[in-house]
């Protein structure tokens, strides 16, 4: 079995490659993603393969993209727009939420939005307050759509892939401090990745660390680093989320830490943090707690005081530890 | 289908539209419906319309359009199952009155933002391009909806891919209390100028003269795969909806819109035409009223539907925290 070290970009831009070729149904639609190749590249060369048809520049309208994709897929056809940033998508907040998610329910099953929208999100990239933000917990909080995030290259072909196989929306988010800082061993072939299981990156009994995108990479590293024995879960699959892996976890280990970019409040470790509070709280040997970015718009120039770092990760693992 | 059979089919679905009308508006009054938005004075350009589309011409509409369903074929009873919600409505009873969906017809499920079906409409015609079908998109809107940016991006998208879409503005002059003139400072087809569309105003209270215009545009829409923005021009006779009470904000209008109501155009030129008689008129009239008596008693009987609807559908499959909700609330 073959296979080669890519970066995400890299393994996304050969996913769609991969599938584009066998399913003339793709069509890619986004500001800059043809001739440009997408403002991080993501889409490189697809244009000149498969043709403007196919991988479309569109005009500069985010929620004319995303309409123009939901109706693209009530007519057969298998849309992937992409939103150049998540904070450019507001716009498109309407179609999203009322037409996409709501389409299979509120037509009793009639018409469906198979969709994947693709979008980088968060921080790490000095992008300052729009070209950083981490809107996950808006999507999650939206019954009808599947809300993914890989953390490496592996997980984003084998998360597309299941993505385009789904009949329902996906907001496929992308980390972009992820885009070209590792690389992973990429299969050549088709492989895909179960939407709704979490992935446990990390073994241990001591604790647990949940966390998904950009945040994996940062919480792993420093569990190696300081010899931490804990489970570190990947969520892969925001929503829905896999509560099974994550609390057989917890159980195990009677701590629970959640790590993410996105502010705290209400955020998915104020979500996961009441899940296991109504099934394991007498599991728990210490207070559920939250590293995340803070309740503030997402600053410029002090960007690594916004995003969670090894010494808060360092700071509430000392506090799981010590509580008594 | 000559001519004369066209223009008769098209009444038909006039009178059978304004019974279903006042029926649901009375019913509403009598407690035995929710809520309703009445279709009343829209009913010549929507079927003006309809009768130059074809089977598979797609249609992206929205609430008011209950005369175009019913001219291409959904029947009566379907229209009345959603607004009942009841156990043979298609969509499981989920949506409110006046938010149909019928596959069936390529009519797609209505929601309730204004035009935020412009955009997929735009999609959908997309995806007939690509697929180099023969077929087209119609999609409807009120006046209000031009001042929305989705109607902007639509127009737009139609304009620069060159799309086949019929954008119908079916202007009848009120967004709920908002008149026109405080709508837009433009008549809305002259803006199909700025997107580099086509543009043409007709008067929507005349079946007449929207099937002719409509039907030169939409075979040119075929033809050249170019979209157009056709300004019908109607008047709401009715209230925005049975929630609603004009005489608040109608108070210096001298008129119920009576004199300029598409019925009435349209029987005088029916009987002008020969194409009916004033007996023949009077008898779809009362054949029409009499069947949609019969079918709403007949439908307003069927229970709702069970709860085992409530919880599926918001998925292709279901996930582990819709059925744990389902267990606790069932």
């Amino acid at each position: 079995m073959s296979s080669k070290q890519l970066n995400m970009v890299q393994a996304i831009n050969s996913t769609l490659d991969m599938l584009m070729k066998e399913d003339d149904s793709i069509i890619l639609l986004g500001e800059d993603i043809g001739k440009d190749g997408g403002v991080f590249r993501v889409t490189e060369g697809l244009q000149a393969k498969y043709g403007a048809e196919r991988v479309m520049d569109t005009p500069l309208v985010e929620l004319g993209i995303v309409g123009m994709a939901i109706g693209m897929a009530l007519a057969g056809l298998k849309p992937v727009p992409e939103i150049q940033f998540q904070d450019f998508i507001f716009t498109a907040f309407d179609q999203i939420v009322n037409q996409a998610a709501k389409m299979r329910y509120r037509s009793g099953g009639e018409y469906n939005v198979p969709m994947v929208l693709r979008t980088p999100y968060g921080g790490g990239i000095r992008g300052g307050l729009y070209h950083s933000q981490s809107g996950e917990a808006y999507f999650a909080h939206t019954a009808g759509l599947t809300v993914l995030s890989p953390s490496n290259p592996y997980d984003a072909k084998g998360l597309l892939i299941s993505a385009m196989k789904s009949k329902d929306p996906v907001i496929f988010l992308e980390p972009k401090k992820l885009y070209r800082s590792i690389k992973s061993d990429v299969p050549d072939e088709k492989y895909s990745i179960p939407l709704g299981k979490a992935a446990l990156v990390h073994e241990g009994n001591g604790m647990t660390f949940v966390t998904y995108g950009s945040m994996v990479p940062t919480v792993v590293n420093t569990v190696v680093k300081h010899s931490i024995d804990a489970d570190v879960i990947d969520l892969r699959t925001i929503m829905p989320y896999d509560g099974e892996t994550i609390l057989n976890s917890v159980k195990k280990t009677g701590k629970l830490i959640i790590v993410h970019e996105a502010p705290r409040t209400l955020g998915m470790g104020a979500e996961i943090s009441a899940f296991i509070s109504e099934r394991a709280v007498d599991y728990l040997q210490a207070p559920i707690l939250r590293v995340c970015g803070p309740d503030i718009p997402f600053p410029y120039k002090l960007e690594e005081y916004y995003m969670p770092n090894e010494e808060r990760i360092l700071k509430a693992i000392n506090r799981v530890q010590e509580f008594r | 289908m000559d001519e004369k059979e066209l223009f008769v089919k098209a009444y038909k679905a006039m009178a059978l539209s304004r019974a279903l009308d006042r029926k649901i508006v009375m019913a509403q009054r009598q407690g035995r419906v929710g809520f309703y938005t009445p279709t009343i004075g829209q009913e010549a350009l929507q079927i003006g319309l309809s009768m130059a589309l074809e089977k598979e011409d797609v249609v992206y509409q929205y609430y008011r359009d209950v005369p175009f369903m019913l001219h291409r074929g959904v029947p009566p009873a379907a229209i009345i199952d959603q607004i009942m919600g009841n156990s043979s409505d298609v969509e499981k009873g989920r949506q409110m009155p006046s938010h149909y969906s019928s596959k069936q017809h390529n009519f797609m499920s209505i929601q309730s933002p204004v035009a935020t079906n412009l955009p997929p409409a735009t999609g959908a015609a997309y995806a007939i391009k690509y697929r180099k079908k023969n077929n087209i998109v119609v999609t409807t809107f009120g006046d209000g909806s031009s001042s929305t940016p989705d109607f902007h991006a639509a127009m737009n998208l139609a304009a620069v891919y060159e799309l086949p879409v019929v954008f119908l503005c079916e202007n009848n002059k009120w967004a709920i209390s908002l008149p026109i003139e405080k709508q837009t400072k433009v008549e809305i087809w002259k803006k199909a100028d700025a997107y580099g569309m086509k543009g043409v105003k007709v008067d929507g209270n005349d079946l007449f003269s929207m099937y002719e215009i409509a039907k030169i545009e939409i075979e040119r829409v075929r033809k050249e795969k170019k979209p157009v923005l056709i300004e019908a021009v109607s008047y709401r006779i009715g209230p925005h909806s049975t929630s609603d009470d004009p005489n608040k904000y109608r108070t210096a209008e001298i008129t119920d819109g009576s004199e300029k109501d598409p019925m009435t155009i349209a029987e005088k030129k029916m009987i002008e035409h020969n194409y009916l008689t004033a007996e023949e008129i009077e008898k779809i009239k009362s054949d029409a009223k009499e069947n949609i008596e019969k079918i709403f008693d007949e439908r307003e009987k069927l229970p709702a539907p069970g709860t085992d609807t409530l919880f599926t559908d918001v998925y292709e499959k279901s996930n582990w925290i819709i059925d744990e909700e389902k267990e606790e609330i069932l």
